[in-house]
């Protein structure tokens, strides 16, 4: 066959391949939407479950979930930057900065129901945190953190030297570069990478059920003092999570709209990830565009 | 900043010089004990071979190889009758005066106001008139003012590559150096903008010691006083450049401006 | 070592150009003096017509430097190569234009028996077809030790012409009737002369094209 051939038909099975993962993604999208959504609704999305009743909702869950999230990204942001900038400009190139990227990335690819186990021996029992959203965070910190390590880092590789370089040509410090010049060109991947990890961390569950539990006590929303224990914003209450809420109506649902609670829960995750990660994307475009003032 | 404007030595005296520089990358020494003098408010052109370390020469007078790990400085370069590769050197204070240009343009990110005001503003300079002032002079000296006054705010990506280099030109002279260098400045553009840089290097040479790295002989040749020629590492050659292109004294010279050398 | 075709082979094509001049000049001189040793007016006039090959000779010279400089850039010794080439052909078109000037004098005599036999006059002439000859080849060779043997010789032949002047003065003051071929022999010996002193010159190029300076050898 002649080269013009080989060409088209790798085109075509290119596209043809493309077109499958399309409609998979869209085919798997569509039916758990179409499922879920129809079940969903303002007293769905605000009450509280019930056990063996019909009319159970997701509220204190879907507010726990987003409270986690917000919880994790606290430690593991800052953290994750920091050690990422020390690796990327600071620690020298030798076999120990190299080792620890090597365990960097094992942890990050460790089985989430190990993690979980272990975030149940240490955060929960040794440290006496109980079921509660700090040893949820925790244990999320521990895969979360590798990947937000690595993000600042290829981040901060992906700039090209030379902006640096005219940086300290002008006097600046090693900091004021890194700050000023690089961190501006390097914002928009940390961005996106960050809301990659959040979408991870948001659909967490085997590594929340033995840290931040699997119930949730019934929750004041008109109390705000993080130092109540009925206060929504007490991080040492357990705090059942939306994907874990779907795991347990699914393994132990016992109410008869068990199979649409699930769904409507599924169909709440997915659209809350993509809220996101569209609004997310759109916020950094906006940021970028201002710090550096193209149109 | 309170640097005076006027120059502190007269064309024909030595505005800096180094003694004996050499630079190692790791065991391999590129650059063999070099002595030369560059004269105050003159061009000096460094020609050579690919490899025979004329950017990594130029690299060593305002200390920027210290960002490359493994690489070892010795010898002296004396700016201002100090010299700063003796430990304890401020080197964000040498820096300042010594503005660095690259062969291809790299403006910041940002608008072309915040680029040629961000070397001021980082050195203290807070007031909205002084910035505004200093951003039209250095716009002005590089002849980019009347180009880009109505879009100061607007992205420097944006400008063609001729503008951008000149704009990278403003930028260093924004923090009033006494010494520019530059690495090619021009093989990145098209002809024009290349007449446009050297026109603004002779203007700029009434000001300032102007060090320029280039691969193109005849630049070398139309726009500098002196001429060094550089060959793996060592220095073969240093004179006016007159002499240089008309009668040089070493053979490797002539072989090599002439085109009959790598 | 990276050849430069272009400019090599230009500059090969005016080493042949300016020795084909030397020839042409050394013919019309050997020619001139022959004539009139014979006064031989058609000679003459022959080669009076010869000279506009050599001046054509010199146009292209003069042009095919211009083109290596302006589409080659020559620098350093490329450079001096050219500069002196130009130079060395206009020398030379002056000597052929006094070797032209001989050829003249022989038709103003018209066919007047020469006073006495000459001996001085194909002496400077024998002498300057030598210097010719080496100009042309210390050039080739690059040589300048036989530059400055020329000069040498160009005073020995400064030394005759001296001698030549003061014989035709004496004999001017003896016959008035034999002024008008004293004085044409004098113009003679003046021409070979001049023609020496360009020999000269074309050795001070070659000084300049190997050593960077143009020393004075006259």
């Amino acid at each position: 066959m002649n080269a013009k051939t080989a060409d088209r038909i790798a085109i075509a099975v290119v596209i043809a391949i493309a077109a499958v993962i399309m409609a998979v993604l869209a085919g798997l999208l569509g039916y758990l939407l179409f499922r879920g959504l129809s079940h969903v609704s303002w007293h769905f999305l605000t009450s509280a479950p019930q056990t063996i009743k019909t009319g159970g909702g997701i509220g204190p869950q879907l507010f726990n979930s987003i409270f986690l999230l917000v919880l994790t990204m606290l430690i593991t942001v800052p953290l994750g930057l920091g050690a990422g900038i020390y690796m990327s400009e600071y620690a020298k190139a030798n076999r120990f900065t190299a080792f620890v990227r090597l365990i960097v990335e094992v942890l990050s690819s460790f089985p989430s129901i190990v993690v979980g186990l272990f975030g149940l021996l240490i955060f929960v029992n040794q440290f006496g945190l109980k079921y509660s959203l700090v040893s949820g965070a925790l244990a999320l910190t521990v895969f979360n953190l590798p990947l937000m390590v690595r993000i600042t880092e290829q981040s901060l590789a992906g700039v090209p030297r030379e902006q640096k370089e005219a940086g300290l040509a002008l006097g600046l410090s090693r900091w004021a570069a890194i700050r000023s010049v690089m961190l501006p060109i390097a914002f928009p991947t940390i961005l996106t990478g960050t809301i990659l990890a959040a979408g991870r961390v948001f659909g967490e569950a085997a590594a929340l059920l033995f840290t931040a539990g699997m119930s949730s006590p019934r929750l004041d929303f008109t109390d705000w003092n993080p130092l109540h224990p009925a206060s929504p914003l007490n991080p040492l209450r357990p705090a059942e999570t939306l994907a874990v809420h779907i795991w347990k109506i699914n393994s132990e649902g016992l109410a008869p709209d068990a199979p649409e609670i699930a769904a409507g829960a599924s169909a709440m995750l997915i659209v809350i990830v993509l809220l996101f990660n569209f609004g997310a994307r759109w916020l950094g475009r906006v940021i970028y565009r201002r710090m550096t003032a193209s149109k | 900043m309170s640097k005076s404007a006027a120059p502190s030595a007269e064309a024909g005296e030595t505005a800096f010089y180094t003694k004996d520089l050499s630079v190692y990358y790791g065991e391999k020494q590129a650059i063999k004990r070099i002595s030369l003098n560059f004269p105050a408010r003159e061009v000096i052109a460094l020609i050579g071979p690919s490899g025979c370390g004329k950017s990594t020469f130029l690299r060593s007078l305002n200390r920027m190889n210290d960002v490359i790990p493994g690489v070892r400085t010795e010898g002296e370069v004396m700016i201002d009758g100090s010299n700063i590769n003796a430990p304890g050197t401020d080197v964000v204070k040498l820096r300042q005066n010594i503005g660095m240009v690259w062969q291809k343009p790299n403006p910041f990110h940002k608008s072309i106001y915040d680029n040629v005001a961000f070397g001021p503003r980082y050195h203290g300079i807070r007031g909205k008139k002084q910035l505004d002032e200093i951003v039209e002079r250095c716009l002005r000296r590089t002849a980019l003012w009347d180009e880009v006054k109505d879009r100061l705010g607007s992205s420097a990506l944006a400008l063609s590559g001729g503008q951008q280099q000149r704009l990278c030109i403003a930028r260093s002279l924004a923090v009033q150096p006494s010494i520019l260098l530059m690495d090619e400045p021009a093989s990145a553009l098209d002809p024009i903008s290349t007449a446009k840089i050297e026109e603004l290097i002779a203007e700029l040479k009434r000001e300032f010691c102007i060090v320029i790295v280039t691969h193109n002989m005849h630049q070398a040749a139309r726009i500098s006083e002196r001429t060094a020629f550089f060959l793996l590492g060592d220095l073969v050659e240093y004179g006016p450049t007159q002499a240089i292109f008309t009668n040089p004294s070493q053979r490797a010279t002539d072989d090599y401006i002439s085109g009959r050398f790598g | 070592m990276v050849k430069r075709k272009e400019l090599d082979d230009g500059l090969k094509q005016l080493q042949d150009m300016l020795v084909e001049m030397g020839n042409r000049v050394e013919k019309a001189l050997t020619d001139a003096m022959e004539a009139l040793k014979r006064l031989d007016s058609a000679a003459a006039r022959t080669i009076v017509a010869s000279d506009l090959a050599l001046n054509g000779l010199e146009e292209q010279v003069a042009e095919l430097g211009a083109k290596l400089i302006a589409t080659q850039q020559p620098v350093a010794t490329d450079l001096r190569r050219i500069l002196a080439a130009l130079k060395i052909s206009s020398d030379l078109e002056r000597m052929g234009d006094l070797s032209v000037d001989v050829a003249k004098a022989v038709l103003r005599l018209e066919g007047q028996p020469l006073m006495k036999p000459l001996i001085d006059l194909p002496r400077m002439a024998d002498i300057a077809r030598t210097m010719i000859r080496e100009s042309i080849q210390s050039y080739l060779e690059e040589n300048v030790n036989l530059a400055y043997k020329m000069a040498k010789d160009d005073d020995l032949v400064d030394t005759i012409f001296a001698q030549v002047f003061r014989e035709m003065l004496t004999m001017m003051a003896e016959d008035t009737g034999r002024i008008n071929q004293a004085m044409l022999l004098s113009f003679v010996a003046r021409y070979l002369e001049r023609i020496a002193d360009h020999a000269t010159n074309i050795g001070e190029s070659v000084v300049f094209l190997v050593m960077g300076n143009r020393p004075d050898l006259n």
